[in-house]
């Protein structure tokens, strides 16, 4: 089997998730139709990148411009694990700021309600 | 039958701020005794390490305590969200080291309940009295930074004198906690449509409040927050 494939098929799967991701959000109200479509095109660049990655490698070797061999497994491996590292890191960001945003407003309802006991004991 | 007076909330996030906060609220007190408002003055003490809260209570304020620091956009956030959950109809912010006048924060009250607008923003570079030369580049900079980023034209952007519809008061939220909250304010304002205006204040500067107040460098740091949160707010959801 083509390394190249190999290199699509192992990200497909992420890319994959990611537009199903968007189309979900975009679907439940989460995120704009503007934010959508950015985030549709993020990805549809990535899969363009990676179904081309054949043709362009090989331009740019033909042309001299790497010095190096074609392709191996390892740079698969590695391409692949920068791409679910930015996917794992995304995710976990927007994790951290949603619940950032619970915890403010928690401190904020506390402070409110901390506030009324106060006032009706006095 | 006397109609209702209109309940306004005047909102003043603190923070270490036990020598002037009695003064600026004695102040605001004095000003709206004779207005044709019902004005409940409401100190947000962003966990002061001094006596702020106590001089705030002897002075006649509610006072809100945050348990932990959280920076004057958390501080504003709580004094808001308690405005509209206790049924004011408008609510002002302005600063708790004395810049502002007590009349401006009256005279925006009165513009804003007699025009369209739900956001109103004091600022202090129309009349540009006062403002040391530093300041104002440090200003427009800002003022530039959230045009560029927010696309939203304004000459005061970091204005703490704002006054608020009931519109503004039930809808416009924003999630940076520091400075930068000013500038993310107008941006969130824009995205939900709100009508934003300006209006000409005075700007008192003191050694205190100088010495309170933001450096230039800080806005460094505002910008960096910002960009940030432009940049994010793309991968969000």
């Amino acid at each position: 089997m083509s390394r190249y494939l190999i290199l699509v098929l192992l990200n497909l799967p992420l890319i994959l998730a990611g537009l199903l991701g968007s189309l979900i959000d975009l679907k439940t109200h989460k995120i704009s139709r503007g934010k959508y479509i950015f985030q549709t095109l993020l990805w549809l660049v990535i899969l363009t990148g990676l179904s081309l990655a054949q043709p362009f490698y090989r331009y740019l070797y033909h042309h001299h411009l790497t010095r190096t061999d074609a392709m191996s497994l390892f740079d698969v491996v590695e391409i692949t694990g920068i791409i679910y590292i930015l996917f794992m890191a995304n995710r976990s960001r927007i994790k951290t700021e949603v619940l950032e945003r619970r915890l403010q407003d928690l401190h904020q309802e506390l402070s409110i309600r901390l506030s009324d006991d106060a006032s009706d004991n006095e | 039958m006397a109609q209702p007076r209109t309940k306004v909330a005047l909102i003043i996030p603190a923070y270490n701020e036990a020598a002037v906060i009695a003064r600026v609220i004695s102040h605001l007190r004095d000003t709206f005794a004779d207005s044709p408002y019902e004005a409940h003055i409401i100190v947000v003490d962003d966990g002061s390490a001094d006596a702020t809260a106590t001089e705030a209570e002897k002075a006649g304020a509610r006072v809100i305590r945050h348990i932990i620091n959280t920076g004057s956009g958390g501080a504003t956030a709580t004094g808001l969200s308690y405005a509209q959950t206790h049924g004011f109809t408008v609510a002002a912010t302005l600063d708790a080291d004395g810049q502002h006048e007590a009349g401006d924060v009256l005279n925006g009250v009165k513009i804003l309940l007699g025009s369209d607008t739900d956001l109103l923003i004091g600022s202090r570079i129309i009349q540009g009295e006062n403002m040391s030369l530093t300041k104002k580049i440090g200003n427009k900079g800002l003022g530039f930074i959230t045009l560029v980023l927010f696309g939203i034209n304004v000459t005061d952007s970091q204005s703490g004198l704002r006054v608020f519809s009931a519109r503004a008061l039930a809808e416009l939220k924003w999630k940076t906690s520091g400075y930068e909250f000013c500038s993310e304010m107008l941006w969130r304002a824009r995205q939900l449509e709100l009508h934003i205006g300006e209006f000409p204040i005075k700007a008192i500067y003191t050694e205190y409040s100088k010495a309170k107040g933001q450096n230039n460098w800080n806005g460094f740091n505002i910008v960096k927050v910002l960009l940030r949160q432009r940049i994010v707010e793309l991968f969000s959801e």
